[in-house]
């Protein structure tokens, strides 16, 4: 494929992508059950009850690279389930392995507290970085002595993670506490599907808009997801007759 | 509809130079008639993307202090895991003082203690794994479980160096060329295309994060 096809195709993409976003939905769009998304409230009511923080880390994304879009749904996410912790005493920490990651999550918690007129309650510090390492397991283990030093309550592990993922569910698991996990990367979705009972797969962490915003106004967001998908199967599908038909 | 001037100040300037970067990226070199319009906006995102690079670096000086701020208020505090956080901060002024001394000195430092730690957790992955498939069977067994745990083994044995274990290696190579392969490719066209919407939603200002 040439470099204008590509560009041509990307415009197009873009548009179709643009139309489906910005257009209102004026059907009643049933989405399909996550289970992840279901146990989340579960999880900031734990912590509001329990008084121990939720823990929420967004993993190796950052600001910049080709992570910024994860960071920033991984960041959405948060914000959700901060909104729904934030009238505990105890306030939820967010963790990150990349620098350009840690204005993103002050700034969602603190808009956090801000939406539910407590200002006065937010602290920076809160939102924690620590240092990657060559191979993110630098990350690793300060997260599980994290878990242990602040005794958090449950953990949401969304963004990047690699094999190192497994290290922080082992922790996390020894010690009982309730862990979501998801990850761009396939070695750390594979652990997060193998070691949690209710993981996230794939894309499903960009619909967190859709199933925790209590208006359910922005379903458009799966929507256009789901659109695109059956899109490629079809091009999928077409290619794939087409050239049975070639060889036939 | 009360707008606050702020949040429309953040939501043009994050439109407007969005759309420029894309231009400047999705524009080819030569479009007829366009010449000029193409060349400033390539220079435009340049500089742009040069502001990024530097705003970025700039954050690891926020890390620091991010860090430093949080284990001295807990070592003040004397709360609980103090000692580590007091380790850390002698870590710091140690490595600091040495490469201000003598910069291989510092290499050596973290060559010799951060690789080796690392190396070691490296290791422990593989444990926590084969104890994960432990307690994944241990608590319920589903079809897709032991699926999981068939595979893994099936892909482990394969992956040994065992002179009869032929059987093994087809299934182990069919597995990660099939299966293995197409699922991964499934799960990063999904990423893909939640990743290409949300881009979207940012550029025509529907995303909050810079909003409030």
């Amino acid at each position: 494929m040439d470099q204008t096809t590509v560009q041509v195709l990307s415009i197009l993409i873009l548009l179709v992508t643009l139309v489906l976003v910005a257009v209102p939905i004026r059907r009643k769009y049933a989405l399909r059950r996550i289970a992840a998304y279901e146990r989340m409230p579960e999880l900031t009511g734990l912590a509001i009850e329990s008084n121990r923080p939720l823990h929420i880390s967004f993993g190796s994304v950052g600001i910049g690279g080709g992570s910024t879009l994860l960071a920033l749904a991984s960041a959405d996410l948060a914000y959700h389930l901060s909104q729904r912790a934030a009238i505990g005493d105890v306030s939820p920490l967010i963790s990150v392995a990349d620098t350009s990651a840690l204005p993103l999550g002050q700034d969602t918690l603190r808009r956090a507290y801000e939406a539910r007129g407590l200002a006065n309650r937010y602290r920076a510090n809160n939102v924690r970085w620590y240092p990657a390492g060559g191979r993110s397991l630098a990350f690793a283990a300060a997260i599980t002595g994290l878990m242990s030093t602040e005794n958090v309550s449950s953990n949401v592990l969304v963004g990047r993670y690699g094999p190192e993922l497994a290290l922080m569910m082992d922790a996390s698991n020894r010690r009982g506490l309730p862990t979501i996990a998801v990850s761009d990367q396939l070695e750390g979705q594979a652990i997060a599907y193998a070691l949690t009972d209710t993981p996230l797969i794939g894309e499903e962490i960009f619909a967190a808009p859709a199933y925790l915003n209590d208006d359910g106004k922005q379903i458009s967001e799966s929507v256009a997801v789901d659109i695109l998908r059956y899109g490629v199967i079809l091009v999928m599908l077409v290619g794939l007759i087409l050239e049975l038909a070639e060889g036939s | 509809m009360r707008i606050r001037l702020g949040a429309a100040l953040a939501s043009v300037l994050t439109i407007s130079i969005g759309l420029i970067v894309l231009l400047g990226l999705l524009l080819p070199d030569d479009l007829e008639g366009a010449a000029g319009l193409v060349d400033a906006t390539q220079e435009i995102t340049a500089i742009l993307l040069q502001i990024v690079t530097i705003t970025v670096a700039l954050t690891i000086i926020i890390g620091v202090f991010n860090l430093l701020t949080v284990h001295a208020s807990r070592t003040a505090r004397r709360g609980r895991g103090a000692i580590y956080s007091l380790v850390l901060l002698i870590s710091f002024i140690a490595v600091l003082l040495t490469y201000v001394s003598d910069p291989d000195e510092s290499t050596v430092l973290l060559e010799t203690v951060q690789f080796s730690v690392e190396s070691a957790l490296a290791g422990l992955v593989l444990f926590a794994l084969v104890y994960g498939a432990y307690r994944m069977m241990h608590e319920r067994v589903t079809w897709a479980r032991l699926l999981f745990v068939v595979v893994m083994l099936v892909v482990l044995i394969g992956a040994l160096p065992f002179t009869n274990a032929d059987g093994f290696r087809t299934m182990r190579d069919w597995l990660l060329e099939i299966p293995v392969s197409a699922g991964a490719r499934g799960l990063l066209i999904g990423i893909a295309l939640a990743t290409i919407v949300t881009g979207v939603r940012v550029l025509i200002g529907v995303d909050r994060s810079y909003r409030e």
